[in-house]
């Protein structure tokens, strides 16, 4: 099986492609200006800074970077389409010939191109309304090679994708769009079929399972897979014909004069990081499980810094807890020194809240809090059940007895209340026979 | 003294708009120059907009039936910096419908000649030439892709300048052809021309191909006639032209006849790239958000723009289809790339010639035709008379047709090339002509 990808991603820029109107209103028709509404006489202008993100993240993907780059005019008709031509690129886009390493394997990347997204429309019951808020927000392509072999490869290929485009400030999510192509599910009858149009990853590897059931069942029957172009219905997680393709769609693209080439070459970027890279190469000098911090890194950016900052001194789990507590009190940017500290309570299992937090960030001692044995804990515990054994026959009946005690001894004992529901669990079972 | 200059000095009755829009109302019934006059236009120096020029509040269409009512929220840069200094917006000129004729003819009221209205304006700024060469004191603010300025300069008997390609922005030009398209200046005489071109140029943020590089005035002492431009010209035009190349050699300058074969393939180039870039510019026209507004929604939108897509004229038509057929997968490299390299080497090739000196052909290779002789013209005739104006507009030289001779009542114009940014120089050219040589108007009003 061959599965090829042409994955369309939103840049963060301030401003759109063309012209100054925001790139992040929310209130539909809010921004839009004469530009991205395609009225007669108006003119696009570059964003820059699309070329800067752009640059970047062709060079995360290990691209050749054209010198210049161009644009080209693509010509369709559709209501979504102000200009009835999108911008795009074709023959000097940003980048070309790149690649990702998924689990050993090469993906062959072909190009990376800049371009506008058309307007959104939004279907009624009988109507269309059309949002040009969308019209002309900054995206980038990037067209796989037909290298992808499996689900999982795609799964794979998507994280690594993530992981790359997240650290060039880029959130993949529900908004991406993604061409599918596959072949070669029956390798006699390998015509290509193209996916169009698929949003968010869930749709992606929905679709391609559809499609490998789809196709195999029309094997196995002895039937032809026929070469068209399918559309990809979410809500009942199928594929449904769009057309029979007997030739590519002609859209009859030529140079955008109004614009001109741009020097590549003189686009000054920061140098783009790969997480997974960086993964591996912290996992070996830490001795953690490159998978582990691979999805540490992901829970923020931040992440990158702190790791390094605790030097290994520190179990990945007590990472992880850390850096899930920085962002759930919206602390991430704290000093290492802090953070250094914040795993030390952490590591003692005492109680993390916005006051303890707080108190960390000041550079403050935490106070009343000295640590405490395994065994001290379970002692603690055991007594208080046996001072009020009331309170065990009413755990039978209800669970909230035990966050009652969980959430008492953590507050007496200044301790994180998951070490305290731990150790309740192990002397309900060990010592009251309670599961 | 320019006429610019002349008429601020120069003292002006209370009611001197009001008549200059009074006279121009009644006589634009009989020449359709203007598609709208701006009757509330009470100071500045009066100038026109080429309908194709966006000016904020006034219908702008190209005159196209498909942008009928379309009136820009924002005005072209050019306009902006003449409404900021002392210039008064007297109204829209009418051309061919987007900038597609020689003419002055696809339209639905085609401007006619001053000199003799069974004669043709010229295209495609046809409304401007005659604007300017009906008024005493104006500027026409035209625009050229590969002829629209100079040719109907030369039928109307005025001045046409077509700047470098990028000197004046673009901004707010409802587009032809991108990489072709130049705001220019048609005027009585070359001075006015000066004048208004220091305001007008400039490089400008919104438009990323323009240039605010500092125009040059190299002047030359020599004229380069090219054989193959002049083989194309009619007897009358030859003749007469001879006697100009007589009196340039009596002013001193050098004349010097050379061959340029690849001349003879610039029509084709031109019309090749032009209408390329014409149909994914006219592709927007779809009848749903501006001009012309489709009413039937029940249809589909294939069949709701296709029905708004009839409003073009004919000419507008058979350019959309040709410029769609020559871009199309199987074909492109054979037409449009094969025409975008031949044009690089147009370019190099007459860059090449222009280091020597000026060069100079009849801006025409005909007399100005009828009416009813335009009626009988085939598309390809009527492309192969922009022969001439069509090589300094695909490279993007500066050039400028000027009147230098009446022949049986009608005005000839000759154009004068130069190379890039070289373009004070063809006004300087012009500027020293007109000194010796007295231009003829019919009309002159808003005199002073």
């Amino acid at each position: 099986m061959k599965i090829g990808l042409e994955i369309h991603v939103s840049l963060p820029t301030k401003s759109k492609l063309f012209c100054s109107c925001s790139n992040s209103a929310t209130e539909p028709n809010s921004a839009i200006c004469e530009v991205c509404m395609g009225l007669p006489g108006s003119k696009p202008v570059l964003n820059k800074g699309a070329l800067t993100v752009a640059k970047r993240v062709a060079e995360a993907l290990n691209m050749k970077i054209n010198e210049r780059t161009s644009f080209v005019r693509k010509v369709y008709f559709y209501p979504d389409l102000p200009k009835s031509y999108q911008i795009t690129q074709l023959d000097e886009p940003i980048g070309t010939n790149g690649h990702l390493d998924i689990d050993g394997k090469q993906i062959h990347l072909r190009r990376i191109q800049l371009e506008e997204d058309p307007a959104k429309l939004v279907r009624g019951d009988d109507y269309t309304l059309i949002d040009f808020n969308r019209s002309g927000k900054p995206l980038v392509e990037i067209i796989t090679e037909p290298d992808i072999a499996s689900e999982d490869e795609l799964r794979s290929f998507i994280a690594e994708l993530r992981s790359i485009l997240y650290y060039c400030d880029i959130e993949i999510n529900e908004e991406m769009k993604t061409d599918l192509n596959i072949s070669g599910i029956d390798s006699e009858n390998g015509e290509r079929v193209e996916v169009k149009n698929i949003t968010g990853i869930a749709g992606l590897t929905g679709a391609l399972r559809y499609e490998i059931t789809r196709q195999s069942e029309l094997a196995r029957k002895g039937a032809k897979v026929e070469r068209e172009t399918r559309s990809y219905n979410e809500a009942e997680m199928r594929t449904v014909s769009m057309r029979k393709k007997e030739s590519d769609e002609e859209y009859g693209l030529i140079y955008d004069a109004d614009l001109t080439e741009y020097d590549l070459s003189k686009v000054k970027i920061e140098k783009p990081i790969i997480a997974s890279r960086v993964a591996h190469e912290y996992a070996s000098k830490y001795g953690f499980d490159p998978k582990i911090l691979l999805e540490l890194i992901m829970l923020s950016k931040e992440s990158l810094l702190l790791i390094d900052a605790s030097k290994g001194k520190y179990p990945a789990q007590a990472i992880t807890a850390g850096i899930e507590y920085l962002k759930k009190y919206d602390k991430i940017n704290i000093s290492k020194d802090s953070f250094n500290s914040l795993l030390n309570l952490v590591e003692k299992k005492g109680m993390v809240n916005k006051e303890t937090l707080e108190k960390i960030e000041k550079g403050e001692k935490v106070e009343s809090y000295s640590g405490i044995s395994d065994e001290e804990l379970e002692r603690t515990i055991e007594s208080m059940i046996n001072e009020k054994s009331i309170l065990l026959n009413e755990y039978e009946k209800n669970k909230k007895v035990f966050n009652f005690i969980v959430g008492k001894v953590a507050k007496e004992k200044n301790l994180d209340p998951r070490y305290v529901s731990e150790k309740l669990n192990k002397v309900l079972s060990e010592k009251f026979g309670l599961v | 003294m320019s006429s610019i200059n002349e008429f601020y000095s120069k003292e002006k009755k209370e009611s001197y708009y009001e008549t200059l829009v009074k006279e121009l109302s009644s006589l634009n019934k009989e020449l359709n120059a203007f598609s709208t006059i701006n009757e509330s236009i009470n100071s500045g120096y009066p100038f026109s907009a080429k309908d194709n020029i966006c000016v904020k509040g006034f219908e702008s269409t190209a005159s196209s039936r498909i942008l009928a009512g379309y009136k820009p929220a924002f005005s072209a840069t050019s306009i902006n910096k003449l409404l900021s200094k002392d210039f008064g917006f007297l109204g829209k000129t009418v051309m061919d419908e987007f900038g597609f004729g020689s003419f002055g003819v696809n339209c639905e009221t085609p401007a006619r000649n001053p000199f003799n209205p069974e004669y043709v304006a010229g295209g495609s700024s046809s409304g401007a030439a005659v604007a300017a060469s009906i008024m005493k004191y104006h500027l026409a603010i035209a625009e050229s892709t590969g002829g629209s300025i100079s040719t109907p300069a030369a039928f109307c008997g005025v001045v046409g300048f077509t700047p470098t390609y990028g000197t004046v922005s673009r901004y707010g030009l409802i587009d032809y052809a991108n990489s072709l398209d130049k705001i220019g200046i048609i005027s009585r005489y070359a001075e006015d021309i000066r004048e208004a071109f220091s305001v007008i140029r400039g490089e400008d943020p919104l438009d990323s191909t323009s240039v605010g590089k500092v125009p040059e005035e190299k002047r030359k002492d020599k004229i380069i006639i090219l054989k193959e431009a002049m083989e194309h010209a009619e007897e009358k035009v030859r003749s007469s032209f001879a006697g100009l190349i007589g009196k340039l050699e009596n002013m001193g300058y050098r004349v010097e006849e050379k061959s340029f074969e690849p001349i003879s393939k610039a029509v084709s180039i031109y019309y090749i790239i032009s209408m390329a870039e014409a149909s994914t510019n006219l592709a927007k026209y779809t009848g749903f958000k501006y001009g012309y507004q489709g009413e039937d929604f029940t249809k589909g939108y294939n069949a709701f723009f296709t029905e708004a897509r009839n409003k073009f004229g004919e000419e507008t038509k058979r350019r959309i289809i040709l410029g769609t057929f020559v871009r199309g997968t199987s074909v492109k490299s054979k037409y449009y790339g094969k025409a975008l390299r031949a044009r690089a080497l147009i370019i190099d090739g007459m860059n090449k010639l222009l280091g020597d000196g000026y060069i100079l052909t009849p801006t025409m290779p005909i007399t100005t035709p009828k009416f009813t002789e335009v009626k009988e013209l085939t598309p390809l005739q009527s492309y192969a008379s922009d022969i001439l104006t069509i090589p300094p507009n695909l490279c993007g030289f500066p050039h400028i047709s000027f009147p230098y001779d009446y022949v049986g009542g009608m005005p000839l114009g000759a154009q004068l090339v130069s190379s890039h940014f070289n373009d004070n120089a063809v006004i300087g050219f012009a500027e020293q002509w007109e000194k010796q040589f007295e231009y003829k108007f019919r009309y002159n009003l808003g005199s002073l």
